[in-house]
């Protein structure tokens, strides 16, 4: 489950986007949820939530294009931290 | 010794190409370019107009800002990626259509959009050795030769705009006779070629197999650039940031000292993502690229000029340039404007 901050912004973005977030597997670029710029804002949050930087290596969309590539994140970043 | 900028200058073609005429030739609508890089409309050369035609006026403008005569030239470094030639380099062409500009050394740097810093720095180092005592630098770029106008190339076609900026740096404290002078305090830069792939014109190139240039390359379109849009904006936005934080607080102060930033201008969202990721408040921050689009290695330098002609170098006022391009390459400069 992705934490509550992070679930608000991807809806706020939904919204913004007029269209709904999607399954848990499916691409939130392609749904149009995402695009290049809120994509900046969602690390922000994400590292300002967890306390983190992004690595240089995980810093590429396709570790955030769909919500269970996100939790992998999350998990794999709390390890790490 | 510290390093000072003296002058500066530019110059745009005449020809305004809006977002409508793009459009067409690309396939899209007018608004989803301006919605996709808060690009209006920008300016293209003439077909009869080289790189460096831009650059030449931008020196003498960047020449008369400083109230500096040619002759006072020692060095001049010049920054395109759209040169006039593959060879020889566009430096040695301005420096023979400059009247009264002395047989000095002339550099070509090919660092895309981060060309102003990397002038800077070796302004600076030039100067500061004793190397040189005035420097000329320029960014200039007609990228529109360049571009694929096809249907399908929106994403990286829609961006670029012609231009040229110039600087006149000296060493000279007492060399105060043009509208402004603004001390360089700091560069920084720093560069990762792991990401050379996601902007990238891959022809002429010696890594494309036998020819440097065949037609099988431009039917492939190797002389087309390639961007990874996505991956670009979401480290661009990350290493500006950084490098913003990292010179201001190297040098005892917080993005709050900041009274001007003068950024590339690569594409107004991502400004927009740049200023939200600093609290950046927009009258803080240069922008040109709703009637420029992204003059590439110019862009930088316009806006400095631009700064300039606003008056927005008020005495006192720390300016910070921010820069990220191919390589990728990134960096900041941290100037103050000295009091009168």
């Amino acid at each position: 489950m992705l934490p509550d901050s992070i679930m608000a912004f991807l809806n706020e973005a939904a919204e913004q986007s007029r269209t709904k977030v999607p399954d848990r597997d499916a691409s939130l670029f392609l749904s149009g949820v995402l695009d290049s710029f809120s994509l900046v804002d969602l690390v922000t949050v994400i590292e300002s939530e967890f306390k983190i930087r992004v690595d240089d290596e995980d810093l590429r969309p396709e570790t955030f294009d769909t919500i269970s590539r996100i939790e992998d994140f999350i998990a794999r970043a709390a390890v790490a931290k | 010794m510290s390093c000072h900028i003296i002058g500066a200058g530019a110059a745009l073609p005449e020809r305004v190409v809006p977002n409508a005429e793009l459009a067409a030739l690309l396939g899209v609508t007018s608004d989803w370019i301006e919605s996709n890089s808060g690009i209006r409309e920008r300016r293209w050369v003439a077909p009869e107009q080289s790189t460096s035609d831009l650059a030449v006026v931008a020196v003498r403008d960047a020449l008369s800002s400083a109230n500096v005569s040619a002759e006072k030239i020692d060095y001049l470094i010049g920054c395109t990626i759209s040169p006039d030639y593959q060879v020889p380099g566009i430096a040695p062409l301005v420096q023979h259509k400059i009247a009264g500009c002395r047989q000095v050394p002339a550099v070509d740097l090919r660092v895309g959009c981060v060309a102003i810093l990397y002038s800077l720095q070796l302004a600076r180092a030039l100067i500061e050795s004793g190397g040189a005592g005035t420097v000329a630098c320029f960014g200039a770029e007609a990228q529109s030769k360049g571009l694929d106008l096809s249907p399908g190339s929106a994403d990286l076609s829609m961006l670029f705009g012609d231009g040229a900026g110039a600087l006149i740096i000296s060493g000279d404290t007492n060399a105060k006779c043009g509208r402004f002078d603004l001390r360089v305090e700091d560069v920084l830069l720093a560069s990762d070629g792991s990401f050379a792939e996601d902007l990238i014109v891959r022809a002429p190139g010696t890594a494309n197999g036998a020819r440097w240039l065949s037609s099988e390359q431009l039917i492939a379109g190797l002389h087309y650039g390639y961007m990874n849009g996505r991956n670009v904006i979401l480290h661009a936005v990350r290493k500006l940031a950084e490098a913003a934080i990292e010179i201001t607080e190297r040098n005892g102060l917080g993005l709050a000292d900041i009274d001007l930033v003068v950024p590339h201008q690569a594409n107004g969202n991502l400004l927009a993502a740049l200023s939200r990721k600093l609290s950046l408040s927009p009258e803080r921050v240069i922008s040109n690229v709703g009637r420029f689009g992204n003059t590439g290695g110019a862009s930088a330098f316009i806006a400095l000029w631009q700064a300039v002609q606003e008056e927005r170098l008020r005495p006192g006022a720390a300016v910070l340039i921010v820069a990220f391009g191919a390589g990728f390459t990134w960096g900041a400069a941290l100037c103050r404007v000295t009091a009168d």
